[in-house]
């Protein structure tokens, strides 16, 4: 009995973890025995499918032809596959057979000058925008986070039984602005991604690069990155519970969250950095100027002493959290969500565990696993703590050698880095020094096919704090 | 802002003292306006860092209030919208209603180079390239974040207008 990686990895390798499958092998793939490895991402565009798994704690990447606009669907097996499916639809018109799902655009709500816009034989525009299904919506406006996605939910007595998702509004075509740019040319765009990951997104990004060229980040370099993302995990895991605690009437907790995560953004400006630590990463290394010793000295005195405030104020407060909005630990495991939500819900990775030269004994972050609201909080928290003691460490042994082996240049390379809000993944190709393809998966697309298990029987008024609590982000979602 | 870490049965007596000392105020005069500006605030497709940056600003951390503005929810309360983001095709129907909600007397407001011109998303076939494809971009507050210091200064100078 072969298992599913066995099945790829008898594909061509055409890069370090990626292997090209005739239909064949695609077919096999899909119907291998056993369980499936977990899903990370799947896209296609004119030419191929692709779809991005974890086996351990390594990327494998598998991808065939797309024939006549058609391939057969990875959600046949994979469940969390139907997104990256549509979106597929809705950007190159290819289609995938037997899919699982309705159907329903992900993206193309009607507005855009074209349909399949980068496809290279694109459809004339559909004209006005197309209503969602659904006997409720929740409008852009109205779903309390940082940017518009439209929620569509049938509801039965008052209580959601079902809900739909269209991130069009947010899609602002990021892959059809970067493809033929340099990296370099790129990254200020990729720093722009999401303000859910001004340092994570950028990072995975610069490692996809750093690995497509044969390069390794030397430990200086290596030891920066983590620093900085760090900080940024500090302050988005403080934005996510300021809001969340915002959502239970917990003003006080919220108050205090929002003067450690100004406190943060004030410490990076004065040590020369940008508020966000936007712009801070490099395809090379990180921007001139920065000195990172002061830098995370400044971040570590202003938010160490908070924490036990924080602590109590989580403590006190924790109890208004219990059983809400849970995510099933089945269901996270079955999508492969990642980040706080995951491993609240006793999932349990974390890539940041194979990165080479990570201080380890510093991560330490464990919890409830119960699923709901008040484990994601409870486990920020101790994250944060976590960060403080990585951020020690890293101060103590800054640029500690190891001998991770620089691979050898295929033009191709997987990125990865854990971001406060799960693991932000990029795959980069280049031809002639040019980003050739490119794709992006933020940690928010994993979490969209369990939120109709995760609303399942909740008001809709209730839907705002339940997805506050998640930390999702739709420019991530939609790009 | 020293902060002094206590533990123990008073711990959370500390948070609220802590809280009340450090209550923002307002830069300067208080405004003298019959009452406060209400603002609604509309992100249209960006990477939400300035929507972000709003939100802090509405936070705690910030004397937004006491320098004369209000945050509200429903754009038929409002007298000001702040549009964040690049104006994507979809969002456009979007900010049609909720500036069609708004009472006589309203102000719109681009925060952020992205809600100017695009910034890093000028028009494609998915964004309009900012609120200028729209309608003459009067008020402006630039940036890639501005930070929320800068939004309300830039709020209270155009206040004062």
């Amino acid at each position: 009995m072969i298992g599913m990686g066995r099945i790829i990895r008898s594909g061509e390798r055409v890069a370090l973890s990626h292997y090209h499958l005739d239909s064949e092998q695609w077919n096999a793939m899909l119907a291998a025995p056993g369980a499936a490895l977990p899903l990370m991402s799947c896209w296609a565009d004119d030419g191929r499918a692709y779809v991005l798994l974890l086996e351990g704690d390594r990327p494998l990447l598998a991808s065939t032809a797309v024939e006549e606009r058609r391939y057969l669907a990875l959600s046949s097996r994979f469940a969390g596959a139907e997104w990256g499916e549509r979106v597929a639809y809705d950007l190159y018109g290819v289609e995938a057979m037997d899919a699982r799902g309705n159907g329903a655009p992900a993206l193309d709500e009607g507005g855009w000058t074209s349909t399949w816009p980068l496809s290279s034989r694109p459809g004339p525009a559909a004209g006005g925008l197309r209503p969602l299904a659904g006997s409720h919506l929740l409008r852009p406006e109205q779903t309390g986070l940082s940017g518009p996605l439209e929620f569509s939910f049938d509801v039965l007595k008052g209580k959601i039984r079902n809900v739909d998702v269209c991130a069009g509004g947010a899609h602002r075509g990021v892959v059809s602005r970067l493809l033929g740019r340099t990296p370099e040319e790129a990254m200020p765009l990729v720093s722009r991604m999401t303000a859910g990951g001004f340092v994570a997104h950028p990072l995975a990004f610069a490692r996809a690069v750093a690995q497509a060229r044969g390069l390794v980040p030397g430990p200086g370099i290596r030891d920066v990155w983590m620093a900085l993302l760090e900080i940024e995990r500090m302050s988005l895991h403080l934005f996510d519970m300021a809001r969340t605690a915002r959502g239970v009437d917990a003003e006080l907790l919220a108050t205090h969250c929002d003067h450690a995560r100004e406190a943060i953004a004030r410490a990076c400006a004065e040590q020369g950095a940008s508020r966000r630590l936007m712009d801070m990463v490099s395809c090379d290394g990180f921007r001139e100027g920065l000195e990172i010793v002061p830098l995370v000295q400044a971040v570590h005195e202003v938010m160490q002493p908070r924490l036990a405030a924080l602590e109590e104020l989580h403590r006190v407060f924790a109890p208004r959290l219990d059983g809400f909005a849970v995510l099933d630990a089945r269901l996270a495991e079955r999508f492969a969500v990642g980040g706080v939500t995951g491993r609240a819900s006793g999932r349990s990775m974390d890539m940041r565990r194979r990165e080479a030269g990570m201080r380890l004994e510093a991560l330490r972050a464990t919890g409830s696993s119960r699923g709901d609201a008040r484990a994601r909080e409870g486990l920020r928290l101790a994250e944060i703590r976590d960060s403080l003691k990585l951020l020690e460490r890293i101060l103590g042994s800054i640029g500690l050698e190891d001998d991770e082996p620089a691979p050898d240049r295929t033009d191709e390379g997987i990125g990865v880095a854990e971001g406060a809000r799960g693991d932000v993944w990029y795959w980069v190709r280049l031809k002639n020094g040019l980003i050739e393809n490119f794709h992006v998966r933020d940690p928010g697309v994993a979490l969209l096919p369990a939120l109709g298990a995760m609303l399942r029987g909740y008001p809709v008024s209730r839907v705002p704090a339940a997805l506050g609590s998640i930390g999702i982000s739709p420019a991530g979602i939609a790009l | 802002m020293k902060i002094v870490q206590r533990t123990g049965p008073l711990s959370l007596l500390y948070a609220f003292m802590d809280a009340a000392r450090w209550r923002p105020a307002a830069d300067g005069a208080t405004p003298r306006r019959e009452r406060s500006i209400r603002i609604y605030v509309l992100e249209t497709g960006g990477c939400e860092g300035c929507f972000m940056e709003i939100e802090s600003l509405n936070g705690s951390a910030f004397a937004l209030e006491q320098a004369g503005f209000v945050w509200v929810s429903d754009p038929a309360d409002a007298d000001w919208l702040l549009l964040t983001g690049a104006v994507t095709r979809v969002c456009a129907e979007m900010i049609d209603r909720a500036w069609r909600a708004m009472p006589p007397g309203k102000s719109l407001i681009a925060v952020g180079a992205c809600a100017v011109d695009g910034g890093p998303f000028p028009a494609s076939y998915a964004t309009l390239g900012g609120l200028q494809a729209l309608t003459p971009v009067r008020r402006s507050i630039p940036g890639c974040p501005p930070s929320p210091d800068d939004i309300l200064r830039a709020l209270q100078e155009l206040a004062q207008l």
